[in-house]
């Protein structure tokens, strides 16, 4: 029997064996579908190319009890899945755009009782990048760990997208990032704000002080854990590609990312919600560690072609009885200049090393940016005859 | 252990603390700053990269060595002029136009002063016109990086200015970053590819041997 989209998704994120292999993406990104697809919606994109779809969303909601409230001085979201932030009298956030003639540059200042925090963010036609982080110097985590606001889940929203979208597809959250810029992973959201090498450097010079920074951030996204009960969410998003073994070794993921991140998805499942553990980047020498936090999925799988380390099959082995698998497929290569048949047969090669006994979604191994219509549909026609039954 | 082994197992060990103090102590017991280079720093980074290839370093291990080795070079150095000893060649290194990553980059430029070489590092950003007025400025090595997909035209744009310079033959072209493959790099015209910093600096020696 045909499944819906969410039904054959579902499926394979708790670990079961759906119709066919499901296939889909991670974040459509507004200049892909904007230069690649007229402009489509991403329900539109997920319906033309035939893929299943994902709708993404995150509304946050103030507590007024503690003073919180949306940040009336921000600019509306440009992703209507993006929520806006929360503050208080005591973090209140301004920006000014700064003079540069190539890209978009914006300065924010966090003004707080006890002090000043800035970070200045530029962005181009496909993305955006930090190029002051808001941590300068040790004594500034004491300012955020005082006055951070922490958003809070607006259920009834998630709820009403939820009932919205029905069978068309999963529902998809991330554990609230830091402000402006910060991503849903503990140690990810820390490279964020204070600079990756700088931060990777401290872990030697002063763990102690990375600990304290790991933990305020912790307790930030714990208080948003806390408020997703209720939520018709199907999977939230944890994780990032900092934490790869590209960036960091295996023996600072246990030691910096493991112990937080686990706790994190402990209360996630408290709450009665899934995680997919995003890793864009190596993951072959952590695999063990990161399935042993007990996400219910792992993402990217990127290969060696794209930058990563995963081979899908050995992957498969060692861990696809414990996690759904999302990812693998190499859309650099097989995106753009390739043939149909090539992506065609690359498909095949991701069902062959990842689909037996089910808990695998096909998908591009993270974003992608440049894409040929005409092989993204090859490519989700293909995993549409790569069935089951 | 004498002096060179210590200094050898303090940059291994990543240790910027032990490294200079073991440095001058090597140089006021009278060790040629030649061998304190050689036998000590260039073969620890050496092995640096051995551990590297094996997976038993990872790029943390890597940043406190290469952190290490600078701190011991910030001694050394004087005495390595006065010795009349040279970098064994120099490289000019850049993330390419439109990309902002620099870890894959400052890790190639750690890894190459490790191996010798004199480090000219443009930044992130870099268009076509600064890598040509590098080589024009004379350069053994041009090292291009790139991370995101997007931004791969922009290394092959950097070379094609290179070439419209009249400076292709002036300078071997090294390319590197997650998206870049092999084939990528034959392909737009560069000498050669390393997929990681360990790779790159053996790529270099191999470039201007």
């Amino acid at each position: 029997m045909e499944m819906t989209s969410k039904q054959r998704l579902l499926t394979a994120l708790k670990g079961g064996v759906p119709d066919r292999l499901p296939v889909t993406t991670h974040h459509l990104q507004d200049y892909f579908r904007n230069t690649y697809m007229d402009g489509k919606t991403d329900i539109e994109v997920f319906d033309h190319l035939g893929m299943d779809a994902i709708h993404w969303t995150e509304p946050y909601r103030p507590d007024p009890s503690q003073g919180e409230y949306f940040d009336p001085l921000q600019e509306a979201p440009t992703n209507p899945s993006f929520s806006k932030r929360i503050v208080s009298d005591d973090w209140c956030i301004t920006h000014e755009a700064l003079p540069d003639s190539r890209y978009k540059t914006i300065r924010y200042t966090i003004t707080t009782p006890k002090g000043n925090l800035t970070t200045v963010l530029q962005s181009n036609e496909y993305t955006t990048w930090v190029t002051e982080h808001l941590i300068k110097e040790k004594k500034d985590i004491d300012i955020v760990g005082e006055y951070v606001t922490a958003p809070k889940c607006n259920v009834e929203q998630v709820n009403q997208e939820a009932e919205a979208f029905g069978e068309r597809g999963l529902v998809r959250g991330t554990i609230c990032g830091f402000d402006i810029s910060g991503q849903p992973g503990t140690w990810q959201d820390a490279a964020v704000l204070v600079g990756i090498e700088k931060l990777i450097l401290a872990t030697f010079d002063d763990p102690d002080w990375v600990h304290e920074l790991l933990g305020i951030l912790n307790g930030r996204k714990e208080v948003y854990i806390r408020s997703l009960k209720g939520a018709q969410y199907d999977v939230l998003e944890l994780g990032g590609g900092d934490a790869s073994t590209t960036v960091i070794s295996p023996k600072l993921f246990r030691k910096f990312v493991a112990p937080y991140d686990a706790r994190l998805i402990e209360l996630v499942h408290e709450a009665g919600q899934r995680i997919a553990y995003h890793t864009c980047g190596g993951m072959m020498p952590i695999l063990e560690d990161i399935a042993a936090m007990e996400p219910d999925a792992m993402e990217t799988f990127t290969p060696p072609e794209m930058g990563g380390d995963a081979r899908l099959a050995e992957a498969k082995q060692r861990i696809g009885d414990k996690v759904c698998m999302i990812g693998g497929f190499d859309q650099y290569h097989h995106f753009v200049n390739s043939s149909e048949e090539d992506t065609r047969a690359a498909v095949r090669r991701r069902f062959a090393e990842a689909g037996e006994g089910g808990g695998y979604i096909l998908s591009p191994s993270d974003h992608f940016f440049d894409a040929d219509a005409n092989l993204l549909a090859a490519f989700a026609d293909e995993a549409r005859q790569c069935r089951y039954q | 252990m004498d002096e060179i082994d210590e200094i050898y197992e303090a940059v291994l060990d990543g240790d910027m603390r032990a490294t200079p103090e073991y440095v001058q102590a090597a140089l006021d017991a009278g060790v040629s700053a030649s061998a304190i280079l050689l036998e000590g720093m260039i073969a620890a980074m050496n092995e640096v990269g051995r551990l590297f290839e094996e997976d038993e370093y990872f790029v943390p291990e890597m940043l406190i060595a290469a952190r290490a080795m600078k701190a011991g070079l910030s001694i050394l150095r004087p005495f390595l002029v006065d010795a009349g000893i040279e970098p064994v060649g120099k490289v000019v290194l850049g993330t390419v136009q439109g990309d902002m990553h620099d870890i894959g980059k400052n890790l190639v430029g750690m890894m190459l002063e490790g191996a010798g070489f004199e480090i000219v590092d443009l930044g992130t950003d870099v268009a076509p016109a600064q890598f040509v007025e590098a080589v024009r400025n004379g350069v053994d090595i041009l090292g291009l990086s790139a991370l995101l997909t997007t931004t791969l035209s922009s290394m092959e744009s950097t070379i094609k200015a290179i070439e419209e310079a009249g400076l292709r033959g002036a300078v071997k072209l090294m390319v590197g970053g997650a998206p870049v493959t092999d084939g990528y790099a034959r392909k737009i015209g560069a000498d050669g590819y390393a997929p990681d910093a360990s790779q790159a600096a053996t790529l270099a020696i191999s470039l201007i041997a």
